[in-house]
């Protein structure tokens, strides 16, 4: 016997609120028969739940009630006194940006000097086309929905010195969904940093949405340091999508850090398209109160003698949940493929949760391949070393949970980098009720 | 001056008493040894004046320089000037040493009223004393403790003292695990630290160590009670008769 699922409350105002928002988003025709075909899509998919196995423990059908309104422009009037608070110790980088608020380029907050070597462009200024990135969901949502986001494209040779941030600020009275998509083109032997970082200004409503998806292609023997930094938004629903694939030869160092958030579904899927690739995907998450923090990676390789190194570090608090699935896809001609996965959490309070998934599917017969997953609290014995030098309590707790921070923050190359995140690290545990 | 009255101390999850009524006083500028059989509390007597909470004081009293320490956090004493070298130093996974012991030295010279160390203040400090200790200072860029030697980590600890110039120094089995150089560094470094205003409980199983660092009184501990009191020369008869002596129950 088969019974139709009931269309939740939240299912049926997206498709309502499409409808509404349709004539106002970018593109002609040709782009909106796309964002219909895409509703279409999601339409009969609905939100993903706990039956549907990589959505376990992520079920949006039951967390996600309440769709806010897409934002139909900047409403809020931000300065850029207003940005460099946001941006806080990015600040010090003094580096090249393009910046979005409420899911739209804004050009008097961008500035791209130091970044001429590419090419870098709003999305709401080339929409000709739009393609579905993936045939799931969260991505069809991204596709209907999408108002604008950074297309990049680092030309073949080319080095980028400095970090290029790509910065979407959240901001206003009232909680609006802001859908953004990132395509970065990287070509052969070109390399950069690219940053994405996601913030809610300080005053805003604490429920801001949004949906993001970032594609990214490496060119062969690229180089490339992928970050994003999602923080501070109260109670906000972050959705990200990275898409990314790898030619031969390429170095690829992605890192994810998530602090501040309620309901947060990180997915990165990395595809090896060329021999002898390496990657490194890691990440931070940190979450308090009732946080639910789902990070799901997929590493597929579909090709011999590529490496891929994950570490992600979790600490939670409060009755805050921490979710790692991590699969790693060794296709029958992928031989020699080295992969190693580690997931760790730390809980600071008995009623935190972490669940960890790793899955391996090896076809291939010569490969070396690990994962493993932790769960521990502070070490009591630790602290009294440190109290005994006469560090205090609070401090030395600091202490010890930052080390086990830094440890996955260490796989950042870049120094200013990693001092930015581990002050946001530093702000987030200070902040932890007593 | 150390002054410890009828203390009585038992594990705070079990019923067990370890420690039933220590009478010791060591005064400014003295060393005193403890020494005595395998579980007769003398690990037990460091880790209380450490303060460490997995112990429970039933009777008694800690009094150092006339004030009763025993409601202090361990941070508090340290503060105080109190100082427990470990039989067993920690290792620290991710905190480089020189942060650790900048951020203590800080920490202790901050409730002492003390200023801070600038950076350049501290490296000339730390260079200084690691230099004595035979200490490389890269080896302190490392993360606390973690791939050390058995030795390395005792020089570790001895390097935190001189750190922290406390005015109660107790050294738990420090000798332990040291071959005969590394001791001989080791009790350098602790002589070199002695003086009229330090006290120190230094506790070992072995007359050897007070070959190196010599004390003043020495005391036997057994079965949680201080069963002989003497000179140096106490421990050099204990070196050749044993524990025996004192291995039947408490009267």
């Amino acid at each position: 016997m088969s019974v139709a699922i009931m269309k939740t409350k939240a299912e049926l105002a997206l498709a309502e609120q499409f409808q509404s928002a349709l004539p106002a988003l970018p593109g002609g025709p040709e782009v909106a028969k796309v964002r219909q075909q895409a509703i279409a899509t999601f339409g009969e998919l609905g939100l993903p739940h706990r039956r549907i196995e990589d959505w376990k423990y992520t079920d949006l059908r039951t967390a996600f009630k309440d769709p806010a309104p897409p934002s139909a422009g900047d409403a809020a009037k931000l300065t850029v006194g207003d940005l460099i608070v946001a941006l806080g110790p990015y600040m010090d980088l003094d580096a090249p940006r393009i910046v979005f608020v409420n899911g739209h380029y804004r050009r008097p907050l961008s500035n791209l000097a130091g970044a001429e070597a590419v090419i870098v462009s709003p999305l709401s200024e080339k929409f000709e086309r739009l393609t579905p990135a993936q045939s799931d969901a969260v991505t069809s949502l991204n596709t209907a929905f999408v108002t604008d986001g950074a297309v990049i494209t680092i030309p073949a040779g080319v080095t980028l010195e400095k970090p290029l941030l790509i910065v979407s600020l959240t901001a206003g009275k009232d909680a609006r969904l802001s859908t953004v998509r990132h395509q970065i083109d990287a070509g052969a032997d070109a390399r950069a940093t690219l940053v994405e970082l996601f913030i809610t200004l300080p005053g805003s409503s604490p429920d801001q949405q949004t949906n993001t998806l970032t594609t990214l292609t490496a060119g062969d023997r690229a180089s490339i340091t992928h970050v994003k930094a999602a923080s501070d938004g109260g109670r906000a629903t972050h959705l990200s999508n990275w898409i990314v694939a790898l030619g031969a030869g390429t170095l690829y160092r992605g890192f994810q850090m998530t602090s501040g958030l309620a309901l947060v579904r990180n997915e990165i899927a990395a595809l090896y398209r060329g021999e002898h690739a390496k990657l490194d995907i890691s990440g931070v998450f940190l979450g308090r109160s009732n946080d639910h923090i789902d990070t799901t990676l997929t590493v597929d390789h579909a090709v011999p003698h590529c490496e891929s190194r994950e570490l992600f570090a979790g600490v939670l608090d409060g009755r805050a949940r921490g979710i790692f699935q991590g699969k790693i896809i060794v296709r029958p001609d992928a031989q020699k493929t080295d992969g190693k996965q580690m997931a760790r959490a730390m809980m600071l309070s008995p009623d935190a949760e972490f669940d960890s998934k790793p899955e391996l599917e090896i076809y291939a017969d010569d490969v070396v391949c690990g994962h493993g997953s932790t769960v521990a609290e502070i070490d009591e014995d630790l602290l009294f070393y440190c109290q005994a030098r006469g560090i205090p309590a609070d401090e030395a707790r600091a202490m010890l949970v930052e080390s086990f921070i830094g440890e996955a923050i260490e796989r950042v190359e870049h120094e200013g980098l990693r001092h930015c995140l581990m002050q946001t690290a530093t702000a987030w545990l200070n902040a932890l009720p007593a | 001056m150390l002054e410890i009255k009828n203390l009585h101390v038992k594990i705070a999850a079990e019923d067990k008493p370890i420690l039933k009524g220590i009478n010791l006083v060591v005064p400014n500028g003295e060393v005193h040894a403890i020494m005595g059989p395998n579980g007769s509390g003398k690990s037990t007597l460091a880790y209380v004046l450490a303060g460490r909470s997995d112990y429970e004081v039933t009777e008694g009293d800690i009094l150092w320089n006339n004030e009763s320490i025993l409601g202090m956090a361990p941070d508090v004493r340290a503060a105080k000037g109190v100082f427990l070298a470990f039989q067993y130093p920690m290792e620290i996974p991710g905190v480089a040493g020189l942060t650790f012991l900048r951020t203590a030295a800080n920490a202790v010279r901050k409730k002492r009223g003390q200023a801070e160390y600038t950076t350049p203040e501290f490296m000339k400090v730390v260079r200084e004393r690691a230099a004595k200790l035979n200490i490389d200072i890269e080896m302190l860029k490392r993360p606390v403790n973690v791939g050390f030697s058995g030795g390395e980590k005792k020089r570790s600890e001895i390097l935190q003292m001189a750190m922290l110039e406390p005015t109660l120094c107790v050294l738990d089995e420090t000798d332990s695990g040291l071959d005969i150089d590394a001791l001989r560094i080791v009790s350098d470094g602790v002589n070199a630290l002695r003086g009229p205003d330090r006290s120190m409980v230094v506790i070992t199983h072995y007359q050897r160590l007070l070959d190196y660092i010599v004390p003043d009184k020495v005391h036997v501990l057994a079965h949680g009670v201080i069963r002989k009191t003497g000179d140096k020369e106490l421990a050099k008869q204990l070196e050749t008769t044993g524990y025996a002596e004192f291995e039947g129950k408490a009267a």
